[in-house]
């Protein structure tokens, strides 16, 4: 397997990932679910996706150190709060 | 990169990702303050969210999430040393970065014909401005796509020396991440 | 020095020292004032050394980034000035049209000064910061645009770096927001709205721009590190200059009757306007570590590192602390405000003047690079003791600060302003203290002008370069 392809084939399947996430994410907004189980659901969609796209569209996957964990960090803290603000008033 | 070495510096310019940290850092702060303040206004904010258009948001998230696998072709595309790929694969992006514009821009005007501005309520202040803010980002996402797409034609990347495109690749995914976190916050939760 | 042209700059730096002792010597007068409500009256009111001390800061402050850009145009553009009898000329105008104003402030009543100057052809007085009658404000729009048309064709005809833009970017912007001076509509709140163009678009806007840009000259010029490295920097800071200040501009629209999102468009944007100083800070430790040479004139390079720490403190910090609506809600208008306004002026603008001073000056005073070690000994004396004593007024008026907001706002039982001010004199007190020891500072400062200059230059032989 060439280079390119190493790097594009799991990129593809990122990208289908995250289209069907989307459309799950887009059938509980206009069937306007509510609730803990399906608010928190979307937003975990949400994390596991923005992880994705920094671990394969961005190439963090490939770095080691701190920057590794940029968007994972940012991803968790927002994510955290997020949560906090949300979760009683659900 | 072989897949195997790791390296030590995330791919594109460092001071973009300087940049692009402290974008995220100013999208963090919104989203925050968005979520909180909506814990004190539960009635108001899901009251008004059944007024945005999820379809629109649909056809949006698509857009930059396929523009960002466009931009993620290009790379590899001059990573393997072909310009010409590189450039079209750009210039595929920039067209869903423009039907992004033009999606969100139809929201708008929605709005704006029935009288909604920023003082309307909290919910629309908070989604128009954080939605514009997100929408000039965007807007200059695409700036930076179209220089590294111009440069790319004329052959000024190679696969040795693409630094640019990298560059410009990373600052368009960071937009697109930003995306992916404001679609479902301020259309679907509730 | 390399170009002839450069030389005019070195007028500007003299009279921005000479302004900036006069600046100093107001400050201890209210300073006094604090403590001896009566100190100087009827001589010297309050309300005029004030003035006079908040004029005299922004005069000088445009002579020192004056000179910079006539230092630093023609090197970058690699061409001589165009017009160097026109910035002679205007350069005597503006310095003559700066002291009338600040006689006019302290001889005559104010009132009596509108009069005299025709203020009612064209009402521009009576604005906390734009005092200025209304043919002064005119004369800084002539000086502006001749300054401007000097530096552009100059940039114009020679090489064009990013530096130089971004450096024309930010006096364009000065000068253009200046303008506002002019606007002065009947509705309060749309004045207060325009005023702060003026003010807020030129602090936390553009004069950003000028600083990022002469910090990145003097980098470069220090440090050897490449231009393109540099030039990256510079692009991400005024990007983000620009993103968080124009909008940041909304922390002063809270209560003044604008509409309600400015609460949270101020609190938002201007709590992400420290991202821009702390890149400063980052910038240039980063390049001075990063160097491929040792400069002679350590002095310089302190400044500019100086400058760095002191915006990101006294802008980014300290102008944090009180930027949320609900935080400004108790603070707006009590002596925090004036400790970040002592700081961030100092760090940001003080500093960076100060730092192209030391730079430039001994090269146009004839050196090879730098002053002789004797010389730069002293001024990084008066470097140590300025900033600290800064350190010490801005903390100093935090606790004032502090006590004011509690004592007369946020207590079960407020009490009346003066009141409060009674006891906050021991602030007061022992930030006059601090100022004196500011003033032995600038004058350590200016004493090192005139020892060591028979002295051989100081080298840099048997210094190794960190790799």
């Amino acid at each position: 397997m060439t280079t390119k392809k190493m790097f594009l084939r799991p990129c593809t399947w990122v990208y289908l990932f995250l289209l069907s996430l989307t459309f799950v994410t887009w059938f509980i907004g206009v069937n306007n679910l509510s609730g803990r189980a399906f608010a928190f659901t979307v937003l975990g969609f949400a994390l596991i996706k923005g992880q994705l796209i920094g671990d394969y569209f961005m190439g963090l996957k490939q770095v080691a150190g701190p920057w590794r964990w940029v968007i994972f960090v940012w991803l968790l803290l927002i994510g955290s709060l997020i949560t906090a603000a949300f979760w009683k008033t659900l | 990169m072989t897949g195997m070495e790791k390296n030590r510096w995330p791919p594109g310019d460092l001071v973009i990702w300087i940049f692009i940290m402290a974008e995220l850092l100013v999208f963090g702060v919104f989203f925050t303050a968005y979520a909180f303040t909506r814990a004190h206004n539960v009635e108001l904010f899901d009251t008004y969210q059944l007024t945005l258009d999820r379809n629109a948001a649909l056809i949006n998230t698509l857009a930059l999430i396929t523009s960002s696998y466009f931009v993620v072709r290009a790379v590899a595309d001059i990573r393997a040393d072909d310009s010409r790929g590189c450039f079209r694969w750009l210039l595929a992006a920039l067209g869903m970065g423009l039907l992004f514009l033009v999606v969100k821009g139809l929201e708008y005007k929605h709005h704006f014909s029935l009288g909604i501005d920023l003082s309307t309520n909290t919910f629309y202040m908070f989604y128009l401005s954080l939605t514009f803010f997100h929408f000039l980002h965007v807007v200059l996402g695409m700036v930076i796509l179209l220089a590294v797409a111009l440069k790319a034609r004329k052959g000024g990347y190679s696969a040795a020396e693409h630094t640019g495109v990298e560059t410009g690749a990373s600052y368009w995914h960071m937009v697109d991440l930003v995306w992916m976190i404001l679609f479902p916050l301020v259309y679907v939760m509730r | 020095m390399k170009y002839k042209s450069q030389k005019v700059a070195k007028l500007y730096f003299i009279a921005a020292i000479g302004l900036f002792v006069g600046q100093i010597l107001f400050g201890l007068i209210i300073g006094a004032q604090y403590i001896w409500g009566d100190f100087l009256f009827p001589e010297i009111p309050f309300n005029v050394a004030r003035m006079v001390h908040t004029n005299l800061l922004i005069v000088w402050l445009l002579f020192g980034f004056m000179g910079a850009a006539y230092y630093l145009v023609p090197e970058e553009a690699e061409t001589d000035l165009v017009m160097p009898w026109l910035a002679n000329l205007m350069f005597w105008i503006f310095l003559t049209a700066g002291a009338a104003t600040i006689l006019g402030y302290l001889l005559v009543p104010y009132a009596q000064l509108a009069e005299l100057t025709k203020n009612e052809l064209l009402p521009t007085m009576g604005r906390e910061f734009l005092e200025q009658p209304t043919i002064t404000k005119i004369g800084i729009v002539i000086v502006a645009l001749s300054f401007l048309a000097n530096i552009g064709l100059t940039i114009l005809k020679g090489r064009k770096t990013v530096i130089n833009l971004v450096l024309l970017m930010g006096m364009t912007g000065l000068a253009v927001f200046f303008l506002f001076a002019f606007y002065n509509p009947v509705n309060v709140v749309l004045d207060k709205y325009y005023w702060w163009w003026v003010v807020h678009l030129w602090v936390e806007g553009v004069w950003e721009l000028i600083l990022g840009s002469i910090l990145a000259f003097i980098l470069i010029k220090t440090t050897g590190v490449d231009r393109e490295v540099i030039e990256k920097w510079l692009y991400v800071i005024i990007a983000m200059v620009l993103i968080t200040g124009i909008i940041g501009t909304g922390h002063h629209y809270y209560w003044i009757g604008t509409p309600a999102f400015w609460q949270w468009w101020g609190s938002i944007f201007s709590a992400m306007e420290p991202i821009p100083f702390f890149m400063m800070t980052v910038f240039a430790f980063n390049m001075v570590n990063k160097r491929r040479r040792n400069h002679p004139n350590k002095a310089a390079v302190l400044w500019a590192l100086g400058t760095a720490v002191m915006a990101f403190l006294g802008a980014g910090v300290w102008g944090f602390l009180h930027t949320l609506s609900p935080v400004n809600y108790y603070t707006h208008g009590t002596q925090i405000t004036a400790a970040h306004g002592h700081m961030a002026f100092y760090g940001a603008y003080v500093m960076i003047v100060l730092a192209m001073i030391s730079y430039a000056m001994p090269m146009l005073r004839g050196r090879e690079a730098a002053n002789s070690t004797k010389s730069q000994v002293l001024e990084m004396w008066g470097f140590w003791l300025m900033t600290i004593s800064i350190v010490f007024i801005t903390l100093f008026l935090t606790g004032a600060g502090i006590l004011q907001v509690y004592l007369q706002r946020f207590a079960d039982n407020p009490m009346p302003f003066m009141v409060v001010q009674e006891k906050i004199q021991l602030f007061y007190a022992l930030r006059e203290i601090a100022g004196f020891i500011f003033l032995s500072g600038l004058l350590i400062y200016i004493v090192s002008f005139f020892v060591g200059s028979k002295e051989p230059e100081a080298t840099i032989e048997g210094e190794v370069v960190p790799t």
